[in-house]
């Protein structure tokens, strides 16, 4: 047991990857219930993608990686909230054209590189097993912002979720909380660049707060099931990537073994849930 | 004026000598002819708001695509079996009431992508594959690859054509459709397949990121220009072709990747689109429509 589970954590590369796993866990369910809430997954995954020009020209220029992808993201969720205005545009094609456009350009970016090819996985992929000290203090300070805007707005964005003309009715402006979620959407994505690169994030953001509200029957108990899936997941698949590397000669990516444990974790979730259910209607129909 | 005229010489000059190369020239067939299916279907995604849900068709046949590649069976099978897969789960979660549409479809792209990513990187050649999965490799598309897209994407162009007045009438009345006796949910599922088939041809050669720019802007950008879906069917395609073959020359002379230059190239046109139908031009071209619905199996309510 000691060697299952201890033993890894052990080494210090690994406790390292432990630490970020657990915090981008726990920040993704967390802002992944808004997300969630508000419907807006096609959104998550539309930045998701478009922070990544950002990160290719902080690459090429060699600067931070962190500051680029900010920077990327904070212009698409301006553009975005302001977009999402215009009545006429179907908000779904607006996304998938600025996404594939976003990310072209950051691939055209990488491409002027001759051997692009593995920087461009290491970008969208991330390396957990790589992170530095300062990964984790950038991700602590980015994901901390993302927690204090849901925190300060968390009554108003519940009831824009729920209540959406109720709340411009009550003078709340919607683009103004449009654009807080999106933000804080955008920390969590910079924030989780090193941990699980830019594409797998979006499952950290969707697949915990999903399995979560299945659970569920309230906003609190949500935020709490969710950010525990996140961490729980985090956890077993840096465990699993391990094991399966180290004593099985399998090479498991840890970032896409995290992903894969939670969409387990939802499937496993989802089937409970529906055979529950089926079981008690049984039970009311025999009674 | 005289600036123009070589600007256009020079543009006429890298064409001629795209078009001289046996590559380039396959690149820029490949290119317009999966720019025009694109249009094509495109407009049935835009109608049914199917975007979001052809992302997540790219994502969850990759795990087909590297299990085909792993077991040493035809790409396009694996892919092809993935993508229903993805069909059938979308709509059996879609009777979750906790789930909407997105949230399923979200995780569903999410985990599939991931999955596939698992399978890849437990192989050699990691890197390499999978760029080619996501941005494509249009320049190296061969001869037989070139000829499945224009039987498989004509037969797909010829069925929709087919059973287009079912296929738009239902897309807009959907409760007028149901009531003459069309089944909503068979024509969803056509859209779908028809969808699905498209992917299956095009991302081997264009890659995901490239198809979903290929299927979703072309339609879009036609529907800016008019309101009128008689007009945006013919506009689409061709606004598909001419900008895949425009970002194939650019991507020549700039050096490029080329599907990402496409990629580029189309949002490029759709801003500029954005802007001008922004201003009164647009009421030259037509009046405003109703809003058409989503697609009907996999929602809940």
């Amino acid at each position: 047991m000691r060697d299952l589970l201890i033993a890894p954590f052990e080494l210090g590369f690994m406790q390292r990857a432990l630490v970020i796993s657990l915090i981008v866990g726990a920040l993704g369910g967390i802002v992944g219930t808004y997300v969630i809430l508000r419907r807006i997954a096609f959104f998550a995954d539309t930045l998701t993608h478009t922070v990544f020009p950002g990160v290719a020209i902080a690459f090429v220029l060699d600067g931070s990686l962190y500051l680029g992808a900010l920077v990327a993201g904070l212009v698409s969720a301006v553009l975005f909230a302001l977009m999402s205005r215009r009545q006429a545009l179907d908000d779904d094609a607006f996304m998938a054209i600025m996404l594939t456009t976003f990310f072209g350009l950051g691939v055209v970016v990488v491409s002027r590189i001759t051997t692009y090819t593995n920087d461009l996985v290491v970008l969208l992929f991330g390396r957990v097993l790589t992170v530095s000290r300062n990964d984790i203090v950038a991700t602590v300070a980015l994901g901390g912002v993302a927690l204090l805007i849901v925190a300060v707005a968390h009554k108003e964005l519940t009831l824009r979720a729920f209540d959406p003309e109720g709340s411009t009715a009550q003078g709340y402006r919607p683009v103004l909380l449009d654009l807080c979620l999106n933000i804080a959407v955008t920390l969590v994505v910079v924030a989780s660049l090193k941990a699980v690169g830019t594409v797998l994030v979006i499952a950290l953001l969707v697949t915990p707060a999903a399995t979560a509200k299945l659970v569920t029957g309230s906003v609190r108990s949500m935020l709490i099931v969710s950010a525990t899936v996140g961490m729980f997941a985090g956890v077993v698949g840096l465990l699993i990537s391990y094991h399966a590397s180290l004593d099985h000669g399998v090479s498991l990516a840890a970032g896409p073994t995290i992903v894969t444990v939670l969409t387990a974790t939802f499937v496993i979730v989802v089937t409970g849930v529906a055979v529950v259910r089926r079981s008690r209607q049984t039970i009311e129909l025999v009674a | 004026m005289v600036a123009l005229t070589s600007v256009i010489a020079s543009i006429i000059d890298s064409f001629g000598a795209i078009w001289d190369s046996d590559i380039l020239r396959r690149a820029l067939l490949e290119a317009a002819v999966v720019g025009a299916i694109g249009g094509v279907i495109g407009i049935h995604i835009s109608l049914r708001k199917l975007s979001f849900t052809t992302m997540a068709l790219t994502h969850a046949t990759f795990p087909g695509v590297v299990l085909a590649a792993i077991l040493g069976v035809n790409l396009l099978a694996g892919s092809a079996v993935f993508g229903l897969l993805l069909v059938l789960a979308l709509a059996v979660l879609g009777r979750v009431r906790e789930l909407d549409t997105s949230t399923t479809t979200g995780v569903l792209l999410a985990g599939g992508f991931a999955l596939g990513v698992l399978l890849l990187s437990a192989q050699d050649g990691f890197a390499k594959d999978l760029t080619s999965f996501l941005v494509g490799s249009i320049l190296t598309t061969t001869n037989s690859e070139l000829v499945a897209t224009v039987v498989g994407g004509g037969v797909i162009a010829v069925v929709l054509a087919v059973f287009s007045k079912e296929l738009l009438y239902s897309a807009f009345d959907p409760v007028g459709a149901q009531a003459q006796g069309f089944s909503l949910g068979g024509l969803d599922l056509m859209v779908l397949l028809a969808l699905e088939a498209t992917l299956v041809l095009t991302i081997p050669s264009v890659g995901t990121l490239l198809s979903v720019a290929l299927l979703v802007g072309p339609a879009t950008i036609a529907r800016l220009w008019t309101d009128q879906i008689r007009l945006a069917r013919y506009i689409a395609p061709v606004i598909g072709a001419v900008f895949a073959m425009a970002g194939i020359v650019i991507s020549h002379a700039a050096d490029t990747a080329a599907g990402a230059t496409i990629a580029v190239t189309i949002g490029v046109g759709f801003a500029v689109s954005l802007g001008i139908t922004s201003t009164p031009v647009r009421k030259l071209l037509g009046q405003s429509h109703r809003d058409p619905r989503p697609v009907r199996i996999f929602t809940n309510r």
